[in-house]
């Protein structure tokens, strides 16, 4: 009773003759829940043709107008990073480059130079230059069809990492062949991620899950052992694959259950593997965790091309990552590679 | 109503419509005003008018903080309704009583939750609280202003805890909008409020009378008819706008920190010519100080809007509906672009589910509902809290969250819009 003992300036006394005593706001609050339940409150806004939500538990509503202006700066840099817009600096470099250097500003040239470094990383598995190969498998416009083997070939004579030049010096970025294109659709989102959630922190918010489409999340904080987070695969499962708990990390999911055709029984997803020219295929679902979400986002596409291998030497290789893979056929769980200081795996 | 958003936020809407019939947010009542066993035990209390609300409120309740002693009812059927919520809930028993001033004579009892039809509220309220029972009454407060009046001075006078049944106050997405949205001004300034129940369907009930040859006329109900559809008639009721309209000018008057000074109304029976007297279409507008305006309408014709109260601000849009979600919709060049939902938690719930990424037309990225259905889980929270609350009153003088002083407010506001509505005039609350 010790939480309902006394008078607000906002309530109506109850009895008579008792000393009054200003209810807190969190009592207040309290009405109706445990100290685990309560209420969420979800910002949200459509961007980069997804939704992204800035979740905030209901006790920390005072951050919902850094929310908004965290759901500002996913707007601007879809502005900025969108090859569906034609004003974005990065069509301004896909317009350009083949011909002539193309000046880069600071913090793209550094997403770019990730990028790189990612494709050396995960032995070409990850690549932001295989747009020409989506556009010729149709997944550019959602509308999925079977190319010839000639149309992948000639796509493919535009793909590759190692035919883009950077200058670190001048930041600039020069394409080899003329039909190159960058396309950060694979890492844009956890980038936006990432810089909402710098942003956040810096307006004072300790805890929030900020989420795009509900394939990339990162997390502010996270109370006792953090975001609970449910992992699922419609291709896989109906109930969830697995449960996290997340504390002040990111988590990236990647499958092609969702965007794919089907030709004489087969199955076409959307994710392109751009060492091959053909859809990736052997996994089903990929969820990784680690520090950052523009890496979690690329190493999700990455492990999703390039399998088991890729994952376990990533994984070996460089601390603080956590891959959950689900393979074609066989077992029913996740595979579990790695391990993040900050998240908790619990089977389904 | 601007549709636009609204029909953007269909798929929104199904979700948080889904996510209230869950089991899992059922089991959110457990946690009520507060928690354990209550200092000073549970308050012995009778259940005075089990009729529909009466049964709704006797489902709801906590067993942890009222010990339901009689129940009381002049219709032996509800009664024995009554009995099988009871039983349903394992708890023991009550006894019963048609007439009140009879178990008052015979039971040891501390309070009482009453829901009798509106024109007994204030006769009954006072002769409880004379007697030195504490009153938990539904809504509408009473009849008429003066009942209202006395209901309010006998409270004072008495020293009893008295409650009006307005669950919104104990529904913790109102308690929620409030603070995080009306409060931190989130809103700017407001000049308009949208307050719309819309229904499609008959007011009229059907039901049998207890028996052959029950006769009602001694408790002043002609016949078991009138007893039964009380709502339609105004010797015992204020038609819709008691029955509807005063919960969300209650709200109003919350929400604007006001209240009503003026107000105009218009209205009939002009679908179901059946013998009914209260109309089954109503509008109604509100005047605030301050250039501040509520609307009011209810209609029995159709119910494509529910209902919802749209609070209108310089800042943002406020839409409670249906007493289960909160909408906010700032305003500016993302004005519809940018949503503020607050949800209640599921138990055992995730706070995301994760999967590969769903294009922005899938607009939740909250986790899956079980397909829902039942009533509204909010509903039975509020209703839960206000008995449990009015109980922590009773014990340890904690806060009403509503009390007679603000339900008296918006009882006046409907009781004079009944007779604006009648006079087709502006009259002064």
């Amino acid at each position: 009773m010790s939480s309902l003992s006394s008078t607000g300036p906002d309530a109506t006394r109850g009895g008579s003759g008792r000393t009054p005593r200003a209810l807190t706001r969190r009592e207040l609050f309290s009405l109706g829940r445990t100290e685990e339940e309560g209420h969420w409150i979800r910002i949200h806004r459509a961007a980069m043709a997804c939704r992204f939500e800035v979740l905030l538990d209901g006790a920390d509503e005072a951050h919902v107008p850094a929310a908004r202006e965290a759901l500002d700066e996913a707007d601007r840099l879809e502005a900025a990073l969108s090859v569906f817009r034609e004003t974005s600096e990065l069509s301004r470099v896909n317009r350009t480059a083949a011909e002539m250097p193309a000046p880069v500003d600071a913090d793209l040239f550094a997403l770019l130079a990730l990028c790189r470094d990612l494709h050396a990383r995960t032995a070409g598995a990850f690549d932001i230059t295989s747009t020409p190969l989506s556009r010729c498998w149709g997944f550019l416009r959602r509308e999925g069809r079977l190319p010839t083997r000639e149309a992948i070939e000639a796509a493919r004579a535009c793909v590759g990492m190692s035919a883009v030049l950077f200058d670190d010096d001048s930041r600039t970025v020069r394409f080899r062949r003329s039909g190159m294109e960058l396309n950060l659709g694979s890492i844009g989102k956890g980038y936006a991620l990432d810089r909402m959630a710098a942003l956040m922190r810096a307006r004072g918010a300790a805890h929030a899950l900020i989420s795009a489409g509900g394939s990339s999340a990162v997390a502010l904080g996270g109370r006792g052992a953090g975001w609970t987070v449910d992992l699922r695969s419609r291709q896989v499962a109906r109930g969830r694959l697995a449960r996290l708990r997340l504390r002040d990390g990111a988590l990236a999911t990647s499958g092609a259950g969702e965007q794919f055709f089907e030709v004489d029984g087969r199955r076409y997803g959307h994710v392109i593997d751009p060492r091959t020219g053909w859809p990736a295929s052997g996994v089903l679902s990929v969820s990784v965790v680690t520090a950052e979400g523009a890496l979690s986002d690329a190493l999700s596409t990455a492990f999703l091309v390039g399998g088991l291998d890729v994952a376990r030497r990533y994984c070996a290789s460089y601390p603080q990552t956590l891959a959950l893979l689900t393979p074609e056929g066989g077992r029913t769980g996740p595979v579990v590679l790695g391990a993040f200081a900050g998240a908790q795996v619990e089977e389904a | 109503m601007n549709l636009t958003p609204e029909q953007e936020s269909l798929g929104r809407r199904n979700f948080l419509k889904a996510l209230a019939g869950t089991p899992a947010l059922a089991a959110l009542g457990v946690a009520a005003a507060t928690r354990g066993p209550m200092r000073g035990g549970r308050v012995k209390v009778a259940w005075l008018g089990v009729g529909g609300q009466g049964r709704a409120l006797l489902t709801r309740m906590d067993p942890a903080y009222v010990d339901v002693r009689a129940l009381c009812d002049i219709n032996p059927t509800s009664l024995a309704k009554a009995d099988e919520v009871l039983a349903k809930n394992k708890q023991p028993p009550a006894t019963h009583y048609a007439d009140w001033k009879d178990m008052l004579a015979k039971e040891d009892i501390e309070g009482v939750v009453m829901a009798p039809p509106l024109w007994a509220h204030a006769d009954i309220a006072c002769g409880l609280m004379e007697a030195g029972k504490h009153v938990l009454c539904e809504k509408m407060m009473a009849w008429d202003v003066p009942s209202c009046e006395r209901m309010l001075e006998t409270a004072h006078k008495t020293g009893k805890v008295l409650e009006i049944g307005y669950q919104r106050f104990y529904n913790p997405i109102y308690q929620a909008a409030y603070e995080g949205i009306v409060k931190a001004g989130q809103l700017g300034e407001m000049y308009h409020a949208r307050l719309v129940w819309h229904r499609n369907g008959n007011w009229r009930r059907k039901g049998e009378p207890p028996s052959k040859d029950y006769d009602p006329s001694p408790w002043g109900y002609p016949d078991f008819e009138h007893l039964l559809n009380w709502r339609l008639y105004w010797r015992y009721s204020k038609g819709l706008l008691a029955e509807l309209a005063s919960h969300q000018v209650n709200i109003a008057n919350w929400f604007f920190g006001a209240v009503p000074e003026a107000v105009q109304g218009t209205g009939g029976v002009y679908r179901f010519k059946d013998g009914r007297e209260v109309q089954d279409h109503v509008y109604a507008t509100f005047e605030y100080p301050q250039g501040r305006t509520a609307t009011f309408s209810a209609i029995e014709s159709n119910a494509f809007e529910n209902y919802y109260e749209m609070y209108m601000g310089t800042k943002g849009t406020l839409i409670m509906r249906a007493e289960t979600d909160a909408l906010f919709y700032p305003e500016g060049d993302a004005a519809h672009a940018t949503a503020v939902e607050v949800a209640a938690k599921t138990s055992g719930g995730a706070a995301l589910d994760a999967s590969e990424s769903k294009p922005a037309s899938q607009t939740s990225t909250g986790p899956a509902p079980a397909s829902g259905g039942g009533e509204s889980a909010e509903r039975g929270i509020a209703s839960r809290n206000e008995v449990s609350r009015w109980a922590a009153a009773i014990r340890t003088g904690a806060p009403l969250l509503c009390g007679p002083e603000k339900a008296i407010h918006s009882a006046r506001a409907c009781i004079v819009a009944n007779e604006a509505l009648q006079k087709n005039e502006r009259l002064k609350v």
